[in-house]
């Protein structure tokens, strides 16, 4: 999975400029169930990446997110 | 209106009562009568002892249990279960509905069929119905009904009319079809405007719950009520009974053609001794043949009573014999309903009790 | 599970939607959103308005207004039916079935069946199987399917996540026995061990209602919701969505020998529009053969989501001409219920506006 490509659909998604790898999720304030509705979307669409609920709710940084969306990729 | 099924069979019946015996004698206690017209009211209503839940305990636990025995006792396996339908008026939840919360407990699988019908003491007829509507489907085998609920849950301790009377308890019957090439008569009516006559006022959309429908209230005949409590008017729901059931069996045995001298036992819901006794002299049927003994053991337990009586007074009789009953269901609604059937040979018909 | 049914059809539709429209754009200060946050939630969920029934407007009432509807035109009389079912999770009475109710009511007769369903999102296919079974027994000459939810008032107004998506309504559908074959195919598929994913934990037996589960609690910023409230685990519904429904259409196209290109209509029940068009393109169902407007018009409204979408989409032709549709609905069990048939011409496909009486 290219990852900058993934934090480059990240960021569209929290409408900002750009998402660092380091970046907490939850520091941003768009994160919330509407934005996990739309990462959920994204894996789903452009990865084929069926993410959990409880995954989705563990994960701590933007990195995090990446591997786990690459872990489910098919 | 008439109905007439072919080729089904039941194959089973578990009733499963609550471990939890009170008595008349402890409820007595709460009501505001002289002890003397209760001990009355007593003996000519056969009232004694009924079997209600612990606080807490719902429909799916006494299904879930009910259907985790026959699993256990290899009288049923999870697989087989095409269709599960349940009968209760007092479900787990508004969403969703209790069948699913039953085969997601015992992990049944994806392909199948899982249809909460709301019914109380008309319930196990109209359930059966059911069934046998599911296995004209080819590719529906087996299915389970399940009528259970936990009215005691709403019965106000001092209404001396509703709760020296409520039972609760779950009935899980199999039914599949038949070889040989049976015929099922039923007979069903329903009147909506005498609805009010058995009723729980509050808890619904139209009457959201709230504080001030738990307040116990006079109504007028020295019993205490709130809205959220069960109500039954005693009068008419007799009147009810004795105008509408025997016209309606009567019309069942004919359209049948079989004569009541040909039926061997009259199966009815079981609302109090004195009701049973009394349908049965209007009838010109002799107690004998209708029992009215479930109502002292384990309560008027709603759907389940017609069950109860089947497990409780002919127990092993139906693992060898085969018996032509009349089942007879009456009660919310206004519901009333009557179904001649053989029944037996079964492979299991038990009582046993949840812990 | 699957199940065929011959020469059963839909001979009318009737959608009933409360009078009272509120729009996204007068409502979202009450959800505590900065104009930016909800200009993003209108953008993403295509929202504009929706219809919500007044405090004292119960589903029954929005489905008894129907079907009088109906009687008063002559399209139906009391006597022809046979059966009067109604499927809600948001019912009169715990005691007696609000069919019953219905019953008493409009005065209809004694010698009829009428069955009270508890179901949601998948409530019309379901009381459709239902009608076809009751109609295999030849006594009984119509049955009507009144279908009904005021899921607004299993929410709180201010809950920023369901309530502007969320939509009130009624609808009548006849269902009775016709000369042609025209099967109709269907399967049904449940999942209880995700329960979880919709339900309301308190109000009935599991929970009874107690003033400490209608205490408000914020579960994220502008979500607001008590134990009588419906929850919702957005994400598990989301791969519930994507991942079971797709299969079981496509079992549904084969069972009945279909593609898509065979196929006029997909009328599908509609959480929301975002979930849907995802859907829509990962099955590769061109957008204007799967109409995606109803929550935008008037909310996700249960299970009449599927009856208000077949009269408001394709009304127009239906009364005039058969169309080969697609149907499906998914949510609360959670069940999900796909079918192949042929609709139409439909004597009645309209959707009204609720008046009182």
């Amino acid at each position: 999975m290219d990852k900058i490509i993934f934090y480059e659909q990240l960021a569209k998604i929290l409408d900002l400029e750009e998402v660092k790898p380091e970046n907490v999720l939850i520091d941003f304030e768009a994160w919330d169930s509407l934005s996990v509705l739309s990462v959920l979307a994204m894996a789903d669409a452009k990865y084929g990446a069926s993410i959990k609920a409880e995954e989705i709710r563990s994960v701590v940084t933007a990195a995090d997110l990446a591997d786990l969306v690459a872990s489910k990729q098919k | 209106m008439n109905f007439t099924f072919h080729r089904k069979r039941i194959t089973g019946v578990l009733v499963v009562v609550p471990e939890n015996e009170r008595s008349f004698s402890e409820d007595m206690k709460n009501f505001n009568f002289p002890e003397a017209r209760s001990l009355k009211l007593k003996e000519v209503m056969g009232f004694d002892k009924r079997r209600v839940v612990e606080p807490g305990v719902c429909v799916s636990d006494l299904a879930v249990f009910g259907l985790e025995q026959l699993f256990n006792r290899g009288l049923l396996h999870r697989d087989e279960i095409d269709a599960l339908i349940l009968v209760t008026q007092t479900p787990d939840h508004f969403v969703p509905a209790t069948s699913s919360i039953v085969q997601g407990r015992l992990h049944l699988k994806p392909d199948m069929l899982c249809l909460d019908i709301s019914q109380a003491c008309a319930g196990f007829v109209v359930g059966l119905m059911q069934t046998f509507m599911l296995l004209e489907q080819e590719s529906i085998k087996k299915v389970v009904l399940i009528n259970a609920d936990v009215l005691s849950r709403k019965a106000s301790p001092k209404d001396r009319n509703i709760y020296p009377l409520i039972g609760d308890a779950a009935a899980i019957t199999v039914v599949e079809r038949d070889s040989e090439d049976s015929v099922i008569h039923a007979s069903l009516k329903m009147d909506g405007a005498r609805g009010h006559a058995l009723t729980i006022p509050a808890g619904g959309l139209r009457m959201p719950a709230t504080l001030e429908t738990a307040i116990l209230e006079d109504v007028g005949d020295n019993n205490l009520r709130a809205k959220d409590h069960l109500f039954m008017d005693g009068a008419a729901i007799f009147n009810f009974v004795q105008t509408e059931v025997p016209p309606l069996i009567e019309g069942l045995l004919a359209t049948a053609g079989v004569s009541k001298d040909a039926v061997d036992y009259f199966l009815c819901h079981q609302p109090n001794r004195f009701m049973l006794q009394k349908l049965a002299d209007k009838m010109k049927v002799p107690h004998a043949k209708m029992p009215n003994n479930v109502v002292e053991r384990f309560g008027n337990n709603s759907g389940v009573s017609i069950p109860t009586v089947i497990t409780y007074d002919l127990g092993d009789r139906l693992l060898r014999e085969k018996l032509q009953v009349c089942l007879a269901g009456f009660g919310a609604g206004l519901t009333w309903c009557a179904m001649l059937v053989s029944l037996g040979k079964l492979d299991f018909n038990l009582i046993t009790e949840y812990k | 599970m699957k199940c065929i049914f011959k020469n059963k059809k839909i001979s009318a539709i009737v959608a009933v939607v409360p009078k009272e429209e509120y729009r996204f754009d007068d409502e979202y200060p009450v959800f505590k959103l900065t104009e930016d946050k909800a200009k993003r939630f209108k953008k993403m969920m295509s929202l504009d308005r929706h219809r919500i029934a007044p405090p004292d407007v119960c589903a029954s009432d929005l489905c008894q207004y129907g079907l009088q509807q109906l009687l008063n035109a002559g399209a139906l009389k009391k006597e022809e039916i046979g059966a009067l079912l109604f499927v809600s999770q948001t019912p009169d009475y715990f005691m007696p079935p609000t069919s019953n109710v219905i019953q008493g009511k409009l005065g209809l007769g004694h010698d009829m069946v009428c069955l009270d369903i508890n179901q949601g999102c998948t409530g019309f296919l379901l009381g459709f199987m239902q009608a076809c079974l009751l109609l295999e027994i030849a006594a009984l000459p119509k049955v009507v399917l009144l279908c009904g939810d005021t899921c607004s008032k299993q929410m709180d107004r201010c809950n920023r996540i369901s309530y502007p998506l969320t939509g009130d309504a009624g609808s009548v559908t006849v269902i009775e026995r016709c000369e042609r074959e025209s099967p109709i195919y269907m399967d049904v598929k449940n999942d209880g061990s995700r329960h979880k994913a919709i339900m309301i934990p308190a109000g009935a037996f599991r929970m009874p209602a107690t003033p400490e589960t209608l205490k408000l609690r914020e579960v994220e910023e502008g979500v607001v919701q008590n134990l009588q409230h419906i929850h919702m685990d957005g994400p598990a519904i989301f791969n519930f969505t994507m991942g079971d429904v797709p299969p079981q259409v496509e079992e549904v196209l084969a069972f009945s020998g279909d593609t898509r290109d065979s196929i006029a209509h997909f009328l599908f029940h509609q959480p929301n529009p975002f979930i849907l068009k995802q859907m829509a393109d990962k099955m590769q169902i061109p957008q204007a053969k799967l109409p995606n407007n109803i929550v935008s018009l008037y909310g996700n409204c249960s299970s009449v989501t599927v009856p208000l979408n077949i009269a408001l989409n394709c009304g127009e032709p239906l009364r005039r001409e058969t169309r080969r549709v697609c149907l499906s609905a998914f949510g609360v069990g959670l069940t999900w219920i796909s079918a192949v048939m042929d609709l139409g011409p439909l004597g009645v496909c309209k959707v009204v506006d609720y008046e009182r009486t």
